[in-house]
């Protein structure tokens, strides 16, 4: 049986911002179709709608010629349209099976009996029986989706799935999306990754700021001309230089052992590595595997054993982040809201976060308010920071220019290491490009950089040596000529 | 057709606003509460209001019950500002009140210039002891400090019981609870002949001047307003957490020993039972309808002392309880929490869409 799922019209307004400006789509069953979009460009709002998360100013939604009343998530789920959101929304403690009858009002038996038939089926393999927390990410992704293969769905929606799998598990989901597609589930893929959508769609819708910009089938399209339809303009690629191979050591890192009293964070186990002076030593992994931890160890906001670090000839395991700093060390961490920034704070406020002494913001204890606005104002133009006002509060900077600040804040002091954790997560791609050509312009100057990142294509594109991350333990270090995606994906699963 | 909206930012008239928003509809819910209880509303307000201040004497009764207030609400400030939720001011007023006390008493029958200035650095010091309890448990314990102090303050009251009853009650006091009157020496000289008010109103504005510095002008008024907002960043940032958590818990304390202090060694004169109103307590309210800002926290103490006063009037010529005192300080916060969902959304009057 054909489905057809047609939105028409479709309007959300949030104050200071238009999510979706009157989009009108049409969907056939038979095919996977890719909503493609930057962040921000009203995707998310789109999928929300057709999940019944999110109520539209106007607008309407049919699904086979009925115009469909999503009030509620339930709504949807009446309605046959199932739903795999970026985060999973699971019960970590209970069985995969619970996970499964949760919201189900058959008889026990037979949903058992349903769920062996679709795994069967699709050649999943899990254990219905052990807690969700012991699966891998690609196997709970597994369970929302069979949890909504159990409601035979006509209707499929994918948010950004891949953002936690390795390549592996991709490329099995991919599979699994396909034969799905072919037994006549509508499948919608929501991404931001132009090389997915080349893979697995028939068709793409691109979005940007709200508007749906066009529709095309994918054979008439390649990732340049999608990703020009993604940013809305031509972008020019950036390609670092091989570095001059340095043999000055600058970091060394030996035997860091981190426990955590907080059973959601991860052990640092035996960490080994060094980077020499003007190299890039990306760390690659999938997120939740000890990077939060490994970067606060080495910021300093986790101590450590004073032998475990030794940062240009000196030992500072047991220092500060503030101590580090006058070293010439310099972070920026991943969470530019809630740790690297203070939205409710002006501009220059935040800048005084970086107390370097030489930069002499605070004398005798008290704020010198004249220095810091000189600084600021040099960080501002500098670094591109599109404001000409320091004193405007840094919650109506946009993410990217947020974190130009921040970028620049921790560089005005020349720093010999720059330690930054994914640095242009959530970053439009004009701000991308401008954040990797200044991390490049930093190893251009014979300074160093650790990169923890989870975005594949930033690690390559920007390290000179690549390790993986995985459990709290980092693989054995590469040079990233050798390294190429599938490799690092094989790695980041676990597998040597 | 009324619509809410979110504001993009919240605006800094509004900030300021609300609070007297907050006291405009405190009036009202009150004078409805008189109505109801069959008093004329207007009337019973401007007892409860205008008539304890209407003469020099009530002035200085507003002053006099205004002091404690601001101090100890300025010494909060520095704990509520860095995300340290000390409500314990209470206890730290009566430990400071205790070791003070016990130390005017040793000089019961001396007299000397030395000896006011030893008391008065006593009550301090003992209000930073007893503060600094929860500060310790907290930074090394991971012990949460809203419930150590609370339950501090209920330790001190019984200890102050103890002494007052036992060890220090006064020999030739017929065994009523409460210690011998302390020597002029130990008391804060009053400032005017015939008025309660007492030098002890010099040390709350010098807080005042002084938290203002800090607040605004210092590295430590920094670090705390950056801890207040995240803790997270603050540790980014590298700022020593367990040493400002201790400091902003000992500012506090002193200044609500110092509080102490001044009841004792002002309109008391001696050590007994029930030598503080709450003013521990009420001080919260009056720090957070202050908005944390020292002169905020000068109208707000005195707004909050008039409640205390117009309790005692009202129920001198009204014979209302005068624990109205407290049910008007209790709105006074009601209505300020509720008005401060203004600061983040605002009520657009729209006409009817068809």
């Amino acid at each position: 049986m054909n489905t057809n799922l047609k939105i028409s019209n479709v309007t959300k307004i949030y104050p200071g911002c238009v999510a979706n400006d009157n989009v009108s789509l049409e969907f056939n069953s038979g095919k996977i179709y890719a909503l493609l979009g930057e962040n921000g460009a009203g995707k998310s709002t789109l999928v929300k709608i057709l999940s019944g998360v999110i109520i539209p100013d106007e607008g309407k939604i049919y699904l086979n010629e009925n115009n469909l009343k999503l009030n509620s998530p339930l709504d949807a789920k009446k309605n046959d349209i199932g739903m795999v959101f970026q985060h999973f929304n699971l019960f970590e403690t209970l069985s995969v099976f619970e996970n499964l009858i949760i919201d189900s009002d058959e008889q026990r038996e037979s949903v058992r009996e349903k769920i062996d038939a679709i795994m069967k089926k699709y050649n999943f393999s899990i254990d219905l029986d052990i807690p969700v927390l012991n699966l891998s990410a690609g196997q709970k992704q597994k369970v929302e989706i069979i949890r909504c293969l159990i409601r035979s769905p006509k209707v499929l929606i994918m948010d950004e799935p891949t953002s936690v799998l390795t390549e592996q598990e991709t490329s099995e989901l991919f599979l699994s999306l396909k034969k799905f597609s072919e037994e006549g589930i509508l499948i919608i893929y929501i991404t931001h990754k132009l090389k997915e959508v080349m893979q697995l769609c028939d068709e793409v819708a691109v979005m940007r700021r709200g508007k749906l910009v066009s529709v095309s089938e994918i054979k008439n399209e390649n990732i340049e001309s999608l990703a020009n339809k993604m940013v809305g303009q031509n972008l020019k690629t950036i390609k670092k230089k091989k570095a001059k191979t340095s043999s000055d050591q600058l970091i060394k890192i030996t035997n860091l052992n981190f426990t955590s009293e907080d059973p959601f964070e991860t052990n640092l186990t035996d960490i080994n590595f060094s980077v020499n002076r003007g190299e890039c030593l990306g760390i690659a992994g999938i997120s939740g595997n000890g990077q939060s931890e490994l970067f606060q160890v080495l910021s300093g906001e986790i101590i450590s054993e004073k032998n475990s670090i030794e940062f240009n000839n000196n030992y500072i395991g047991d220092l500060s982040p503030q101590e580090r700093r006058e070293y010439l060390m310099a972070f920026s961490p991943e969470d530019r809201l809630e740790q690297a920034a203070i939205p409710q704070m002006k501009i220059f406020e935040n800048v005084a976060l970086n107390n370097f002494k030489s930069s002499n913001f605070f004398n005798n204890g008290l704020i010198n308010e004249n220095k810091i606005k000189e600084h600021s104002k040099k960080i501002i133009s500098d670094f591109n920071v599109n404001t000409d006002n320091i004193e405007l509060k840094s919650q109506f900077l946009s993410g990217g220019n947020l974190q130009k600040l921040i970028i620049g804040r921790e560089l005005i002091t020349s720093p010999d290491l720059l330690i930054c954790f994914n640095p242009t997560w959530g970053l439009d791609v004009g701000a991308i490009n401008y954040i990797h050509e200044t991390l490049i312009k930093i190893n251009e100057q014979n300074k160093s950089i650790i990169l923890i990142s989870t975005d594949t294509d930033e690690l390559l594109k920007l390290s000179d040596k690549i390790s993986v991350i995985h459990k709290g333990k980092l693989s054995k270090i590469m040079n990233s000529e050798e390294v190429t995606s599938e490799k690092l994906g094989i790695l980041m699963g676990g597998a040597n | 057709m009324i619509k809410i909206v979110k504001r993009d930012q919240p605006s800094r008239a509004i900030f300021f606003f609300t609070p007297v928003l907050a006291i405009f509809l405190t009036l009202v819910a009150g004078g409805l509460i008189f109505f109801i209880l069959g008093f004329k509303p207007f009337e019973a307000l401007k007892f409860f209001f205008i008539v304890p201040i209407a003469d020099k004497y009530g002035f200085s009764e507003l002053l006099l019950k205004a002091t404690p207030l601001c101090l100890i609400a300025i010494g909060l400030s520095f704990c509520f500002k860095s995300n340290n939720w000390n409500i314990g001011a209470e206890g730290q007023l009566t430990f400071g009140a205790i070791v003070s006390g016990g130390v005017a008493l040793l000089f019961y029958e001396q007299e000397g210039f030395y000896i006011l200035p030893i008391v008065i650095l006593a009550g301090a010091i003992g209000g930073m002891l007893y503060a600094s309890i929860p500060a310790i448990l907290k930074t090394y314990f991971n012990t949460n400090e809203i419930l150590v102090s609370l339950m501090l303050v209920y330790v001190s009251k019984l200890i102050l019981d103890y002494l007052v009853v036992g060890p220090w009650s006064n020999p030739e006091g017929f065994n009523f609870p409460e210690t011998r009157q302390f020597s002029d020496s130990a008391k804060l000289p009053l400032l005017f002949e015939g008025l309660r008010i007492h030098a002890g109103i010099f040390l709350a504005l010098a807080a005042v001047v002084i938290s203002w510095f800090v607040f605004y002008k210092t590295y430590l008024g920094f670090q705390m307003k950056v801890s207040g907002f995240s803790l997270k960043t603050a540790k980014y940032a590298g700022y020593k957490g367990k040493k400002m958590i201790i400091l902003v818990f000992l500012i506090s304390g002193a200044c609500a020993g110092l509080a102490g202090v001044g009841e004792i060694t002002g309109p008391i004169g001696q050590l007994h039972r029930e030598i503080s109103p709450d003013y521990g307590f009420t001080a919260i309210i009056v720090a957070f309808l202050g908005r944390l800002h020292p002169v905020g926290i000068i109208f707000a103490s005195l707004v909050v002392a008039i409640t205390y006063l117009g309790a005692e009037t009202a129920q001198i010529f009204m014979q209302i309880p005068k624990y109205t005192g407290q049910v008007f300080q209790g709105m006074i916060l009601f209505f300020l929490l509720a008005s401060d969902y203004l600061l983040f959304f605002k009520i657009k009057f729209i006409g009817l869409k068809k």
